[in-house]
């Protein structure tokens, strides 16, 4: 049984169409990084998920239940665009408002936990007006885990957090999925955090899903490519690119040629024309080239 | 498991009370509430008598004060005839089913532009829920500023030297008026609820809407709540308090499911 499964999921405001005809499967036990550019649709299809905006069409399954039956919502953890805290209230109130509307029989012990978790326990009584960017979305992320939810859906989680709140993230986004039995939905912009995370990858485009991966195809597809510096990096770039398809300069200075098996033949093919590498190595692109060249058209 | 509508009313009550109780607005409109009356009743008493001359026209008018404490509440047998319009025809008890429209729309308008309401309705279905508990909620404000009102009315009557004879009614028809304003908040209450789930973080709109639509029951109220209330007055009230309740409940219920939460 998949945590979510979507089939067909269509939304339009008016005469724009947000998302139109969206298949998505989030299996159990799964951190289903949900990759799009702004405006693409994700965040809507999370609201529809969690049943703050109806759907036009389509279907939306939880659990193998549909979305809106109100057992399987109660399952939900959700932290969509900001935690929703009143900003008079402390972090405490406002984390056992949350505790009550969960029907949380332990609320303190599940509170101070949770803020626990989060490295939050010692602003628990700081008004949430005066929180931080970042302490208000560890308390965001501590009111999702509340009530120890069989499926997460974050957006846009990682936002505002320092080194520090993104590790913890990333530990807790594990230690939740331990068991196989719980899942999370997480859309972010940092794709190299999400990559360190994820299991599966869902990347939506102009409301439409364009490809689902796991992490581990995600490593298949990713192109291998030889980055090389050189005596004469003009010269060498100009040279590659008459024999090579695909070749760039990175940020770091380096030549990229993709697709390729061994970095010898690059050698000798700058030998031959009086040039010679001073470094070379072979690598992998990560999610974030995946991604761009995916948006490009490249793949 | 299961969880059956009577505790997801009562864990949904918890949370507005406890939201409520620990709200400053909560206050500070109770404190109004009681302060009102105190203030209007001491301060005409006070100017009751005086003479003003209109400096163009140079004619006298004379301040009337209040008479009689339950002027504040409503009018007494043959107050028509004998005063005519005064303030507190106007500016009595009823003007709380109007300040009760203040907390609602702040109230519910908090949930959504705070983002709490994602929060509650993603874990929690049912809008109805949602509706009924902020309508139990703002008939509990709007029945706790009435009492205060009332409270207040007697303070500033027993301050100003007023006379607290009821012109032949009894202390049962008075506690049969308070009785059925308190039924009748319900129809206001429901009326603000749903303009306020329909504005919803927009509070200045809410508020307007609210005030626009009470004010077309609001000259009803005297009418239906009079100082010489029976006891089919609270039946009338309460009667149309469960079935306005009822009617707008279910339409401020289709307003949340057909529009977007956020």
């Amino acid at each position: 049984m998949n945590a979510i499964e979507i089939r067909g999921l269509s939304k339009s405001f008016g005469p724009k169409q947000a998302v139109c005809g969206l298949d998505m499967t989030v299996p159990m036990g799964a951190i289903y990084g949900f990759i799009g550019e702004n405006g693409s649709g994700k965040s809507t299809t999370q609201k529809m998920i969690c049943g703050l905006i109806p759907t036009s069409g389509g279907s939306i399954k939880l659990s193998g239940k549909d979305h809106t039956d109100p057992d399987v919502r109660a399952d939900i953890g959700v932290l969509i665009e900001a935690p929703g805290c009143f900003p008079n209230l402390t972090v405490w109130d406002n984390m056992m408002l949350q505790a009550a509307n969960l029907r949380l029989s332990n609320a303190e012990e599940a509170v101070v936990k949770v803020l626990k978790t989060v490295r939050m326990e010692g602003a628990a009584g700081n008004k949430y007006k005066n929180c931080s960017l970042g302490m208000k979305q560890r308390v965001g992320i501590a009111m999702a885990l509340l009530g120890e939810p069989t499926l997460l859906i974050l957006d846009e989680p990682l936002n505002g957090l320092d080194a520090d709140g993104m590790r913890i993230m990333r530990e807790v986004f594990t230690d939740i999925i331990k068991d196989g039995k719980r899942s999370i939905l997480v859309s972010s912009h940092l794709l190299g955090e999400l990559q360190k995370v994820a299991t599966h990858y869902g990347i939506i485009r102009h409301g439409k899903m364009i490809c689902q991966m796991t992490a581990d195809e995600l490593d298949a597809n990713c192109r291998t490519y030889v980055a090389l510096q050189t005596e004469d990096m003009n010269r060498s770039k100009m040279l590659l690119g008459c024999k090579y398809s695909r070749v760039e300069e990175d940020e770091a200075g380096y030549i990229r040629v993709y697709d390729l098996t061994t970095p010898e033949e690059i050698v000798t093919y700058l030998y031959d024309n009086g040039i010679c590498v001073t470094e070379i190595q072979t690598d992998k692109i990560g999610l974030e080239e995946y991604y761009i060249d995916l948006m490009k058209g490249g793949r | 498991m299961k969880i059956s509508f009577g505790q997801r009313l009562s864990s949904m009550l918890k949370v507005d009370f406890r939201r409520m109780f620990k709200s400053r607005l909560f206050y500070i409109l109770l404190a109004c509430a009681l302060l009102m009356p105190i203030l209007m009743t001491v301060m005409m008493a006070m100017m009751d008598g005086s003479v003003s001359v209109d400096p163009q026209t140079g004619v006298e008018s004379v301040m009337h004060g209040p008479e009689n404490t339950w002027q504040n509440i409503g009018t007494l047998p043959g107050g028509e005839a004998m005063g005519g319009m005064d303030v507190f025809s106007m500016c009595n008890i009823n003007m709380i089913f109007m300040i009760a429209a203040v907390f609602i729309c702040l109230f519910i308008s908090d949930d959504f532009r705070s983002g709490y309401a994602k929060n509650l309705f993603t874990v929690r279905a049912k809008k109805g829920d949602y509706v009924i508990s902020k309508t139990l909620s703002g008939v509990l404000c709007g029945a706790l500023m009435l009492i205060l009102y009332f409270v207040g009315a007697v303070l500033g009557g027993s301050i100003a030297g007023l006379s607290f004879d009821l012109h032949g009614l009894t202390a049962a028809n008075l506690v049969m008026c308070m009785l059925a304003k308190i039924f009748l908040m319900p129809v206001f209450i429901s009326i603000f609820v749903l303009v306020s789930v329909a504005a919803k973080q927009k509070a200045w709109l809410s508020i307007c809407g609210s005030l626009g639509g009470g004010m077309l029951l609001f000259m009803m109220v005297s009418m239906i709540t009079p100082l010489g209330s029976t006891m089919l007055n609270v039946i009338l009230c309460l009667a149309g308090g469960i079935l306005f309740a009822l009617g707008l409940g279910i339409a401020s219920k289709a307003v949340l499911n057909k529009s977007s939460l956020v």
